[in-house]
């Protein structure tokens, strides 16, 4: 499960909005640590108590589409519960579905350090195959 | 990208490759080498790229690196002609935008009370992550329907703000149903919230008048104390462009049509997805302009509590509210012909001029207030549209990122940010102290110079100058 006290990702520098780049031996590895990427942005993840689970759904056209998809179908979840997940972790994954159990933190009970993210963009995506496993490139909207 | 300079404040990227049409950059020089350190340029030469595109693709001299379109961009695409529209182009703030208030105070009457205002402001206006709303949920289905007229209804603000508001404070061809349910579940709980990142609620004063005429229509004068707010259609909004993009991009397949950037995905306005899209946008904007009207009211109640007096005698009436992210079918004269045009504004300001039909008679010789917010203790600008705008009717919005976030961020503490600003005498209610760290005044340009150039390149012309007294920050 993706979380703690390390930081998975790079934060990627961008004018007005933020981004990260993430790797992982595995795909579920990189979709778990982009999720992580995301809300550390927004609070230090590594200080939450989880205290309520759920899971997300997401399916797309390809890897790329499918990380666009899952990021995105979690901001909205969190916001609509009003929680900020914290724990990743993949049920299933596979080149155009994704199932991953999220634990997460009621939003009052965190002290934000960063602007929420509005949303997950398309612009320089990118997940690949390297070396090392997998990566992935994404950019938010601030 | 190479540039060829047309005037002292004109730029031109000629049309190479697939581009459909040249791009145009109004900028100084020293605006535009900031520009071109990041990729800004490169995506005004992307979005020429766009089917129908008539014109030029254009960017405003707060040009900044967005994400597919650059921030600060203008497209214009011909309806008749296959002409696209692409949600990117509007972003996911749909309708995000500005709304500034006049008061009867001077800044020496706020100051006797700013502490008394600052603290109903931070107590009345959610902002930040989970902050709540002001309006009931309850609301949504008529607001997303009717926009700032149905929050009116519901007995918030006054009935001559809609009169001062782009397209009344209602889009025209909402369509609820195409606001997908999931996106209804965001905004449910939003209606009257701020939002976070460079959204903000100001309390300003007008240091300096350029132009007496305009200001007096405006409602303006020198030494008077004014209320900008500026934020958008929230969770609402962003779910809207999110679901329109996943649509666009098989749909663009389908229409055989390839941009150079997945976050142009476009189809055509005439398309049964772009129809779908529009009717979604329209909703979004006008729970939009119904989030900025409940938020004025909640201005007004505060300064009413703060010096107690009542709301109607505050002298708070509305200047104007004018959108910065939205896609509009406006008709535009191009090559001696009138032509139904899909104007996509991202990060500009529309800025029509003296003499334009869809402007009130009180402002038909002056032309539309134009509202420019500077970064976070700067100033801010008040500009009235030009009749001779090359822009298809569009001016800058603000003063344009400069540094990233995170250089921002390492460069000093959000509490040395806020220490600066209330040794200024400006007084900060931040949502988060990192997010002053992000938002501080040195990680935007100049707004002045921005203004400069809107005034050389006849954007715009200079109204009025405005400048902060207190910031309550997401």
């Amino acid at each position: 499960m993706s979380g703690g006290s390390r930081r998975p990702y790079r934060t990627l520098s961008h004018t007005a909005d933020t981004g990260i780049e993430v790797e992982g031996a595995t795909l579920d590895d990189v979709y778990a640590n982009a999720a992580f990427g995301m809300f550390d942005q927004v609070v230090d993840l590594s200080s939450c108590t989880p205290e309520v689970e759920f899971t997300v759904r997401a399916e797309a056209a390809d890897p790329a589409e499918l990380l666009v998809e899952l990021l995105g179908e979690l901001l909205a979840v969190a916001e609509i519960r009003r929680v900020i997940p914290c724990r990743f972790e993949m049920r299933q994954v596979t080149d155009t579905s994704a199932e991953m159990d999220v634990a997460a933190t009621p939003v009052d009970r965190v002290q934000h350090h960063g602007p929420p993210v509005k949303a997950v963009t398309y612009h320089d995506l990118e997940v690949i195959q390297s070396d090392r496993g997998w990566k992935a490139r994404v950019l938010f909207d601030i | 990208m190479k540039l060829r300079r047309v005037s002292d404040v004109e730029w031109e990227i000629a049309a190479t490759g697939s581009m459909r049409v040249p791009g145009r950059i109004f900028a100084s020089e020293a605006l535009l080498v900031k520009a071109e350190a990041d990729r800004a340029t490169s995506q005004v030469a992307n979005v020429a790229h766009l089917p129908g595109i008539v014109g030029a693709s254009m960017a405003m001299p707060d040009i900044h690196w967005g994400y597919g379109f650059p921030i600060g961009g203008v497209a214009a695409t011909d309806i008749a002609e296959g002409g696209v529209v692409s949600p990117g182009g509007v972003g996911f703030d749909i309708c995000c935008g500005v709304r500034l208030l006049s008061s009867r105070f001077t800044a020496a009457e706020f100051g006797h009370r700013s502490q008394a205002v600052m603290g109903e402001l931070d107590r009345r206006i959610p902002r930040g992550l989970g902050a709540g709303s002001v309006a009931a949920g309850r609301l949504l289905g008529d607001v997303l329907e009717r926009g700032a007229a149905a929050v009116l209804d519901a007995g918030y603000g006054w009935v001559s703000d809609l009169d001062r508001c782009e397209e009344g404070g209602t889009s025209a061809g909402a369509d609820p149903g195409a606001v997908s349910a999931r996106a209804k579940e965001r905004g449910v709980g939003q209606l009257g919230s701020l939002g976070g990142g460079n959204h903000f609620l100001e309390i300003q004063v007008v240091d300096r008048i350029e132009d007496e005429a305009a200001a007096d229509a405006f409602g303006l004068k020198a030494g008077m104390v004014t209320v900008m707010i500026h934020c958008g259609s929230r969770g609402l909004g962003h779910q809207t462009c999110t679901d329109a993009l996943k649509v666009m991009g098989p749909a663009m397949q389908r229409h055989g049509i390839s941009v150079p950037d997945r976050q142009l995905a476009a189809v055509p306005v005439d398309s049964r997805e772009g129809q779908h899209y529009l009717g979604a946008m329209a909703a979004a904007a006008n729970f939009a302009w119904a989030n900025r009207h409940v938020l004025a009211h909640e201005a007004r109640q505060a300064f009413a509590a703060a010096f107690d007096i009542a709301p109607e005698d505050l002298g708070m009436t509305l200047v104007y509210d004018v959108a910065h992210n939205l896609a509009k079918v406006e008709r535009h004269l191009i090559s001696g012909r009138l032509r139904d045009l899909c104007v996509h504004r991202k990060g500009a300001t529309r800025a029509f001029g003296p003499g334009h039909p869809v402007l009130t008679a009180d402002l038909a010789e002056v032309g539309q207030p134009v509202l420019v917010p500077g970064s976070m203790g700067t100033a801010s600008w008040v500009l009235a549209g030009s009749a001779a705008n090359p822009a298809f009717g569009s001016a800058a919005h603000g003063a344009g990122r400069l540094m990233s976030r995170k250089a921002a961020a390492r460069r000093q503490h959000g509490r040395g940010v806020r220490s600066e600003l209330e040794q200024r005498g400006i007084a900060v209610r931040p949502g988060s102290v990192k997010l002053l760290a992000e938002e501080a005044p040195y990680a935007y340009k100049d707004v002045d110079a921005v203004v400069e150039v809107c005034d050389r390149a006849e954007l715009a012309r200079p109204v009025a100058r405005l400048v902060p007294l207190g910031v309550v920050k997401g």
